[in-house]
């Protein structure tokens, strides 16, 4: 079988012939079995490509990208210890740019009366924030986030660098907490969402409390 | 950016499938700070798809080798992905960039794109009896290199012709040319 239109069906199959050319074909097809045959196995053809079923490698191949890039087989979080080693100075001009971004958030919490004093909040578990679907409205975690930009609200000189390093970190957190809120709006009851989001909470409280442990350390 | 690849158009549809989407952006967002435990879950939930895709692209001899490069380069990429799609959707893409990128130490070059379907006859011929005949995917590793990249960058993964054409560096017509053949001779495979 080959006549002028078999060369042709492919892009027929694809949406993709001239209107009057399918136009053509189409009157051709119920005169000739043969590509009527041509047509029907194509379409097959490219049902069955559509229906590949993604198969894994043999050997798992994580040790070795894993080793490659720098982390262990098990994945270890690079240490963070690296991000926060700033000197003072660094430090102080970071304070500002904190104060400046999110300081407003918490005048304004100050001004309503639920920033808790700053002894308060050593005392404070974290525990509470494991139950992550009440952010943002956990005022208890606004607070905490709050005082401890505060803390760390030091005047001092303004390094560009360092400004760039912090402030490129809490807008990664922040993202990444968008995102868990955006994805817990579809499906409020996953844990693992639920859980991810806990996580991304204690991990800025984290960046800001040695971000204020290393400030109050070298005022 | 209208999305083409079938895998993609479903996350867009798909309430569960797009919040799946949005854990894989934050844990994307972690990676680029260096949290090699989100990048290694980024990394279980797309291994088979890039795998996949990189052994139907060059055969299975160097498929673990390449998969591996595409999970080092999305590492050092991670920077740059800014959740305006898909993660698997830029993942997908940077596969096929070190994929293709790869052809040239693998011997595959632009000139294997025939436009005969003469060389692709022989694709539905090496089985000598219908018991034994090849599965869809053994077919498609046995058609010649241009014609198998276009099929499986078209009809598995959904991207257009012009898109295949910048990929490969030819021109449309080539594309367009090579699938129906890589077609033809996998329809024959079909036939048995």
């Amino acid at each position: 079988m080959n006549d002028q239109w078999t060369e042709r069906l492919s892009e027929y199959l694809d949406g993709e012939l001239a209107p009057a050319e399918q136009t053509a074909l189409e009157a051709h097809l119920p005169s000739c079995d043969a590509c009527r045959t041509t047509l029907d196995e194509l379409r097959r053809v490219v049902t069955n490509a559509r229906a590949l079923d993604d198969r894994p490698p043999a050997a798992d191949l994580w040790p070795a990208v894993a080793g490659r890039i720098g982390l262990s087989a098990r994945a270890r979080t690079r240490p963070a210890v690296r991000r926060f080693s700033f000197t003072v100075p660094q430090l102080a001009a970071a304070s500002v740019v904190l104060a400046l971004v999110s300081g407003g958030g918490a005048w304004l919490l100050g001004r309503r009366g639920t920033v808790p004093k700053r002894s308060d909040f050593v005392s404070r578990s974290t525990a509470g924030l494991l139950n992550a679907s009440a952010y943002p409205g956990d005022a208890r975690f606004a607070a905490q986030v709050a005082d401890l930009e505060r803390a760390i609200a030091q005047p001092g000189r303004l390094d560009t660098a360092t400004v760039r390093v912090i402030a490129r970190n809490l807008r990664i957190i922040d993202r990444a907490i968008r995102s868990a809120q955006s994805a817990l709006a579809a499906d409020p009851g996953n844990s693992y969402l639920n859980l991810h989001l806990a996580q991304e909470m204690r991990r800025k409280l984290e960046l800001l409390r040695q971000a204020a442990t290393l400030a109050g350390a070298r005022s | 950016m209208e999305l083409t690849t079938p895998g993609v158009a479903t996350l867009r549809r798909d309430p569960d499938q797009r919040a799946l989407g949005d854990a894989e952006t934050a844990d994307a967002a972690l990676a680029a700070s260096g949290d090699g435990r989100a990048f290694e879950r980024l990394y279980r939930a797309h291994v088979a798809r890039v795998h996949s895709l990189v052994r139907r692209m060059v055969g299975p001899d160097h498929a673990d080798d390449i998969a591996q490069d595409v999970f080092v380069r999305a590492w050092t990429k991670l920077a740059t992905f800014r959740g305006d799609a898909a993660f698997g959707t830029w993942l997908h893409r940077l596969a096929v960039n070190v994929i293709l990128a790869r052809r040239t130490t693998l011997g595959t070059e632009r000139g294997r794109y025939v436009d005969s379907a003469d060389i692709l006859d022989g694709v539905a011929g090496r089985a000598a009896v219908p018991e034994l005949s090849m599965d869809f995917e053994e077919a498609i590793g046995r058609l010649p290199d241009g014609a198998r990249q276009v099929f499986v960058l078209h009809d598995v993964e959904g991207y257009r012709h012009e898109e295949i054409a910048d990929m490969l560096g030819i021109v449309a017509g080539t594309s367009k040319s090579q699938l129906h053949h890589a077609r033809m001779a996998l329809r024959r495979h079909l036939e048995r």
